[in-house]
């Protein structure tokens, strides 16, 4: 590794912006933002998704053009969204999602992305591993110069983006949630790695979700709500957990922390989805779950809490069938289907409400009418004709999706041609329709207006009072309390808290962030 | 509705714009184009036994495109209609010259079978290679059709050759007069009702059963699918087989129509033409059927071209060309944007 440079002039902060501004349509990612970080410390950054922490670190690192406002890097100012000029200054970003070619060896990515002075156009292999043999020890494990990118264990890749970054003497090292993918251990050797950057007197700034890392490596902290700084940069000892979280979660905290509920009626109780010690394998992006015990009964809402890369979508996964548990069992009803096909259980009156509406939820370019009979496919007809009669199956879509209130020309067009809040009518009119017996809800309200929010809300209510049994998962603390009889909380594909109404925010915050454990 | 009409009026000017550039190559290089298309029109419609003769091209060209079609329903591109064409007319031959004196109607049913089943095989290798593995079908369908092509080539060269045969090429033994469908010229009621029939089917299983819808929401989102509870891979396999079994009905219906008897590299292109005939009919049943009929036209058009002008025959090879390079780009740039909205079907 080689030795950063210093900062540029005594005294300027690393990185000082000031009143930056950037939307996105109507979405204000980032308002009358201004923030100085002192050089040789570990700032971290911290907010809920959407909080705009993704956005500020693009503006930094010169990757957004912001609406408003200036950057400065180690007293330079840097004209808006110019990479170069940036990387010039001394700022090195590792993103969130990796960035290195697969294929490629890892000398092979490091000359290509680190450009680091004395390469040439044509290069002979050997030369190349002369020129990076020291930086490779910096990833640990069993990597070597040869190694291709996609053989490399997570942690070893996370490694390499760093060194990637750092290859250029930066100054200032920018990292957007680079705990995201790593094991808890795997994090814990990143937070020594960049207290020792800190110490040979790199500034990072370190964007986190998880309260526990923030307390484990930052110096100072900054909290983003909505686009506004609402705290910060504050030294970690002046900072108690309890405010940080109050801070990252919204008002109401202090003196309101109870939430109504509203009350279900309920006739006899009957279990309608039970998962019971439910494990299962990890994936691209998420923990998989761990030894998750889970009970949805008839007439009731359940709420999924959790910051979002939890395990929420492992666990959707696995009950839907997408996804293979490595141990325990999953009950729909009286029925094991643990092992079942997806039909299978959406036979027996499982019904989703996909994470990505447009992507998951509806087929773009398909018919309206056959995006709403979907379900009506499944399953065989041992009687009668094979042919269906389109006819049939138009009018039924079309009863369908008046009695939700979709609107829409004709049945035959495309599905892309819907607003957000159309399209989830449509899903709710599909997923809703009779042979429901329980609903697992995945951020059915996100990106949706007010008033789409506000039906498709009342709609699951509906269905609970029907004697259907909703999981809801939800980013949204307020949602969850509104609707959830009771409520767990994911964090690390494990559930870590259960609570029951009236909640209390702050308790739920903190089990969210991973502060209890 | 008006997209559809959209898309139909565009594919007949892409049709047209490849005549007009035709036109200007043969103009440039110094034919008459008005005789070279009075020539056309001849040699596809109404020269004696000219319509007869596009109809005779039209019917493997229209069988294997409906293979396409199917497969791309579900969003599968098998090019390799060609391969599956020639080990089906090979499994035919295998059966109709292995029980020579058994009853005409069972061994041409058992051969068409055969022929079906050998199609099948063919495109499901790359289909489960597919839905397996992600690997790109159109380079697997593509191979396959090479070593379909091997295939033909050995037989008639090997085990199958007709020792009598004093050609040059490499042929079969004639099966017996007995179970063909038709004589010389390739049309018979029998083979037209049949054709007709299989076409009627197709669109059925497309259009009006569960199998046709869920290949629709396979093809057009395999995620929503998945989402749905659908099986995808099975879906896949499906539409795989159909589509292989259709390609392998068109090698019988060559054998024991027009052919007699395969010739190796018989029909050098006729799979590769199925593609276009596909695409040109906007990967819908009846627009296909149409596109069969023009490009039969075409190939009836080729072989008779020489007799009224002094054009070689490549040289409305090179309208063929240019029809199926524009289809192409058209069809590349549709898809590419379906692509960045769904995530491939794989796994």
């Amino acid at each position: 590794m080689t030795a950063p440079s210093g900062p540029a002039s005594a005294g300027a902060p690393a990185v000082h912006c000031r009143s930056l501004g950037v939307s996105f349509g109507a979405v204000r990612a980032l308002h009358d933002v201004s923030l100085e970080l002192a050089p040789g410390r570990i700032h971290a950054l911290v907010g809920q998704n959407g909080a705009g922490k993704t956005t500020l670190a693009k503006v930094l690192g010169g990757l957004q053009v912001p609406d408003a406002g200036d950057v400065r890097i180690a007293g330079q100012e840097i004209p808006p969204g110019d990479v170069r000029a940036a990387k010039a200054a001394g700022l090195a970003m590792v993103h969130q999602h990796f960035s290195l070619p697969p294929s490629f060896t890892v000398a092979e990515a490091l000359e290509l992305t680190a450009a680091r002075p004395g390469g040439h156009a044509l290069y002979r292999r050997g030369d190349l591993h002369h020129r990076w043999q020291e930086d490779v020890a910096e990833i640990g494990g069993k990597a070597t110069l040869s190694t291709r990118i996609r053989d490399l264990p997570v942690e070893a890749r996370q490694s390499l983006e760093i060194v990637r970054a750092l290859a250029t003497e930066a100054s200032v090292l920018l990292l957007d949630e680079p705990t995201a993918l790593l094991t808890p251990t795997a994090a814990d050797a990143l937070f020594e790695r960049l207290r020792r950057l800190r110490d040979s007197g790199v500034t990072v700034l370190v964007v986190l979700h998880k309260l526990r890392e923030v307390a484990a490596v930052a110096d100072t902290v900054s909290v983003l709500r909505d686009g506004e700084l609402v705290l910060g940069p504050a030294d970690m000892s002046d900072v108690s957990q309890g405010r940080l979280s109050d801070a990252i979660v919204g008002p109401g905290a202090r003196d309101d922390t109870s939430v109504g509920v509203a009350t279900a009626a309920t006739g006899t109780r009957h279990t309608l989805l039970e998962l019971a010690g439910v494990s299962s394998a990890e994936s691209a992006f998420e923990p998989g779950l761990g030894d998750v015990d889970l009970r949805v009964e008839s007439g009731e809402i359940v709420g999924i809490a959790g910051v979002e890369g939890n395990g929420q979508r492992s666990l959707v996964s696995v009950i839907a069938g997408l996804s293979l548990t490595e141990a325990g069992s999953v009950r729909i009803g009286e029925t094991e289907v643990t092992d079942a096909a997806p039909a299978r259980r959406r036979l027996l009156g499982l019904r989703l409400v996909p994470f990505d509406r447009n992507s998951e939820g509806v087929s773009q370019s398909a018919a309206l009418w056959l995006n709403q009979a979907a379900l009506r496919l499944l399953g065989r007809r041992r009687r009668g004709s094979p042919l269906i009669s389109l006819r049939q199956f138009k009018r039924r879509a079309t009863e369908e999706m008046d009695r939700w209130r979709v609107r829409y020309d004709t049945v035959t067009q495309p599905a892309e041609s819907l607003s957000g809040g159309n399209i989830q009518r449509l899903i709710l009119s599909r997923e809703l329709a009779p042979g429901l017996e329980v609903l697992v809800a995945a951020q059915p309200t996100r990106g949706l207006d007010f008033a789409a929010t506000e039906f498709v809300r009342r709609s699951l209510q509906g269905l609970r009072d029907a004697g259907a049994g909703v999981l809801l998962i939800s980013s949204d603390l307020d949602e969850l309390f509104e609707l959830s009889d009771r409520l767990l909380v994911m964090y690390g594909g494990r559930i870590v808290g259960r609570f029951a109404g009236p909640y209390d925010r702050r308790s739920v915050g903190d089990a969210m962030t991973g502060a209890v454990r | 509705m008006t997209s559809g009409l959209r898309r139909v009026v565009g594919t007949v000017a892409l049709v047209l714009v490849s005549f007009l550039i035709t036109a200007l190559i043969l103009r440039v290089s110094g034919y008459s184009v008005g005789e070279v298309f009075s020539g056309v029109i001849q040699g596809a419609i109404t020269a004696t036994g000219a319509s007869t003769s596009s109809i005779r091209w039209a019917i493997p060209l229209l069988l294997i495109a409906l293979g396409v079609v199917v497969g791309f329903r579900a969003g599968f591109f098998n090019i390799g209609g060609q391969g599956q064409f020639y080990v089906g007319a090979c499994s035919a031959l295998a059966i109709s010259l292995g029980w020579r004196e058994g009853p005409a109607g069972l061994v041409v049913l058992c051969g068409t079978l055969a022929a079906m089943l050998a199609g099948v095989l063919w495109s499901l290798f790359p289909g489960w290679l597919r839905v397996r593995f992600g690997t790109d079908e159109v380079l697997t369908t593509l191979m396959m059709s090479f070593i379909g092509a091997l295939v033909l080539q050995y037989l008639t060269a090997g085990p199958m050759r007709n020792p009598q045969g004093t050609g040059q090429t490499a042929a079969s033994e004639r099966i017996p007069e007995t179970f063909r469908l038709t004589g010389g010229s390739g049309v018979s009621t029998t083979v037209l009702l049949l054709v007709a029939g299989v076409t009627v089917l197709v669109w059925l299983v497309l259009e009006r059963t569960r199998f046709g819808l869920t290949m629709t929401l396979v093809g057009r989102n395999a995620t929503m699918a998945r989402w749905q509870g659908i099986n995808v891979r099975r879906v896949g396999l499906g539409a795989f087989a159909l589509s292989g079994a259709l390609a392998g009905l068109a090698g019988a219906v060559e054998l024991y129509g027009p052919a007699a008897r395969l010739v190796t590299g018989f029909s050098p292109e006729v799979g590769f033409t199925a593609v276009v005939v596909a695409l040109v009919g906007l990967l819908n049943v009846w627009g296909t059927v149409i596109a069969a009929v023009f490009f039969g036209g075409l190939q009836s058009a080729i072989l008779f071209l020489p007799i009224v002008t002094d054009l070689p025959p490549p040289a409305l090879v090179l309208l063929h060309g240019m029809v199926a390079f524009l289809v192409t780009i058209k069809f590349r740039a549709v898809r590419r944007r379906r692509a960045a909205q769904a995530e491939a079907p794989a796994g």
